[in-house]
């Protein structure tokens, strides 16, 4: 009897015993199916060995990835633009050998957790970065960046200015990673350019008056044919210093746009009245009208004969392009500290081509545009750059699109009430 | 600061950690406002960049709001955690630091008011010399952020032997201006020169209160 329970005993726990065992395999080989199932799995491996080589796989794979990993890091310390890493809480995390020597990052080693802002006292990366998180969108930034004074000796410090381009991407975590890149050479170029024309213009002008005051002299005292000759002559030389005027005024309110403004008080309604007066004459041959809306009584601190050229511009570009009997409309709308003029013509608009170079000098669209008007009023392709430049010197903004209604060229210009 | 992040810190600790850096970064951000205002307050005094003197205006404000919000910050900080040693040094220091970045932004803005005005004449002779002054009292203050960046106690140190070069500089162009004779027209840009000279010397002395500041932080000495 007692041998008999002994044996079911030992057999209840023989049983018991390689169930658990079994139990323990399943939830092993589900482990093993959930990691990959992919591969194929020969059941005559055992379990342990089934692990062995799951284990020696992912290890290898990990290899591989930090191998991957490693590379791209070594393309990005090389690579000819400079790259920096920020931590959400503005640590450097990482740059390469072009920020450090662009940014002269000379205290810092890799794995120290330094606050950018210790390393490279620039505002404008710091802004752009807190930008870049906040608004959750990649950044482009210009600025001037001054190398750190600590780095050079007092005496040779503003040769240190590099004109710089930034990119900022947030990256998750909210690390921002910034590219950056040396404009400084872009910069001279354009410097360089400006100066000669410049000098050209100046050049230009001496002779360019002698020959239309002989001009002049000329055609006093010739007869009919040689007359008109020198009248023609006469006409085009003008035409020429007028290029030439209008052409130093922009960049000279390009260098300092304080120092030419004189500032007043001026009533735009009175003052475009005004600039319509002039320009009536030629309004009328096409039966062109003015349509003003806005109120009677705006004043605005401005220059008032920039203005009025700013005006003027604008108009005799709008009867240019107006077709007959049609009306140009000015509209105002005043705000609290800024005043919005639209000018809007019905002509036939600005192409989309020409549209985002319509400021630029000497820029002219496209040859159908200037076919409407007589050789006598052709444009000097200067017009709406010195409208510009006028408008942004008063810290207004100017932009040029096609109105939705009427078809024709829409120009929107804001001015600030009162200089800041 | 230089530290490394131990993670076996409690997890208050780590959090205060984590605000005294917000904070020495919000005082490194206002040390590069001033140094961004002293540089274009210098442009525009001698290198007569007009345009430069609406951009200080602007800067102090920002700076001017930094100062209490750090002030604030420093106070409240000071009450709710009861910091010691270094952390405390490092707060009462940093109270007194931004008290004199904002003296500094201050100066820097009269200096843009005498541009405005010495624009109208022709630079004087000891211009080269007053335009040395500026150069070396900025460098000062680079000087001075590096070592409060680096936790640096003996460049703050350094920095009061800078201050002597400027003190001579001042004493020097001071007598020049002082024993003028035979003047011709007005005597406003003298007067100009002479009290850029004394905001220059007032503005090293700043700087170098903020490195004496650090040297404090480190060591605990006041000297």
């Amino acid at each position: 009897m007692p041998f008999v329970t002994l044996l079911l005993g030992l057999v209840i726990g023989l049983v018991i015993g390689y169930w658990g065992q079994r139990e323990i395999n399943r939830q092993l080989k589900d482990i093993l199916n959930s990691l990959s199932d992919t591969r194929d799995r020969k059941a005559a491996f055992s379990i342990p060995s089934l692990i062995r080589r799951e284990l020696a796989h992912l290890q290898e794979e990990k290899q591989d990835l930090l191998r991957q990993v490693e590379a791209w890091e070594n393309l990005l310390l090389k690579v000819p633009i400079a790259y920096l890493q920020v931590d959400s809480d503005n640590h450097l995390i990482w740059c390469n050998k072009k920020a450090r020597s662009l940014l002269s990052i000379d205290r810092w080693q890799a794995g120290q957790v330094r606050l950018l802002l210790e390393l490279v006292r620039s505002s404008e990366l710091d802004q752009l970065i807190e930008k870049t998180r906040s608004t959750g969108e990649t950044q482009v930034k210009k600025w001037v960046f001054y190398r750190d004074y600590y780095s050079s000796s007092p005496v040779n410090s503003y040769d240190s200015r590099i004109s710089l381009q930034a990119i900022s991407y947030l990256l998750p975590e909210r690390e921002v990673g910034v590219f950056l890149e040396n404009q400084e050479s872009l910069t001279k170029a354009y410097q360089n350019w400006e100066r000669s024309i410049s000098d050209l213009t100046h050049e230009l002008r001496t002779p360019l008056t002698s020959i239309s005051l002989l001009a002049e002299t000329l055609a006093k005292r010739l007869q009919s044919q040689e007359k008109k000759w020198s009248e023609l002559i006469l006409n085009q030389t003008n035409r020429l210093i007028n290029l030439i005027e209008t052409w130093l005024q922009i960049s000279e309110l390009q260098e300092n746009p304080r120092q030419q403004l004189h500032y007043q008080e001026v009533e735009l309604h009175s003052l475009i009245n005004l600039v319509w007066e002039d320009l009536k004459p030629i309004a009328e041959l096409q039966e062109i009208s003015l349509s003003y809306a806005g109120g009677e009584q705006i004043y605005i601190q401005a220059d008032s004969s920039r203005l009025t050229q700013v005006f003027a511009n604008l108009l005799d570009n709008a009867i240019k392009h107006s077709p007959s009997q049609s009306i140009i409309k000015i509209e105002i709308t005043l705000q609290e500290q800024t005043v919005i003029i639209d000018v809007i013509d019905a002509g036939d608009g600005f192409s989309a081509t020409d549209l985002p170079y319509v400021f630029e000098r000497l820029y002219r669209g496209d040859s159908s545009r200037s076919r409407h008007t007589s050789s006598s009023r052709q444009g000097s392709g200067l017009g709406l750059s010195i409208v510009q430049q006028i408008v942004q010197a008063h810290q207004g903004s100017i932009i040029a699109q096609n109105h939705p209604i009427t078809g024709g060229a829409w120009l929107q210009i804001t001015l600030p009430l009162k200089p800041v | 600061m230089q530290s490394t992040f131990e993670s076996q810190y409690p997890l208050e600790l780590k959090y205060f950690r984590r605000i005294l850096k917000k904070l020495e970064q919000d005082v490194l951000r206002m040390g590069t406002l001033v140094e961004d205002s002293f540089r274009l307050s210098h442009q525009a005094l001698f290198e007569r960049q007009l345009e430069a003197v609406e951009k200080v205006a602007l800067l102090d404000k920002r700076i001017d709001q930094y100062y209490r919000q750090i002030e604030s910050d420093c106070s409240s900080l000071m009450i709710l955690q009861s910091p010691v040693a270094q952390d405390l040094r490092f707060l009462s220091a940093c109270m007194q630091l931004v008290r004199d970045l904002e003296r500094i932004g201050d100066y820097s803005k009269d200096l843009a008011e005498i541009a405005i005005r010495s624009f109208l004449y022709t630079p004087h002779d000891c211009i080269k010399e007053i335009e040395q002054m500026s150069h070396h009292a900025q460098f000062m203050l680079a000087t001075s952020l590096v070592a409060l960046a680096d936790l640096d106690g003996e460049v703050g140190r350094q920095i009061k032997q800078l201050d002597d070069t400027v003190d001579d500089a001042y004493d020097r162009v001071y007598q020049i201006l002082a024993f003028q004779k035979d003047l011709k027209g007005v005597v406003e840009p003298i007067l100009l020169m002479g009290l850029t000279i004394r905001h220059l010397e007032r503005m090293a002395d700043h700087a170098t209160n903020i490195g004496q500041r650090v040297s404090y932080i480190v060591t605990g000495l006041r000297n």
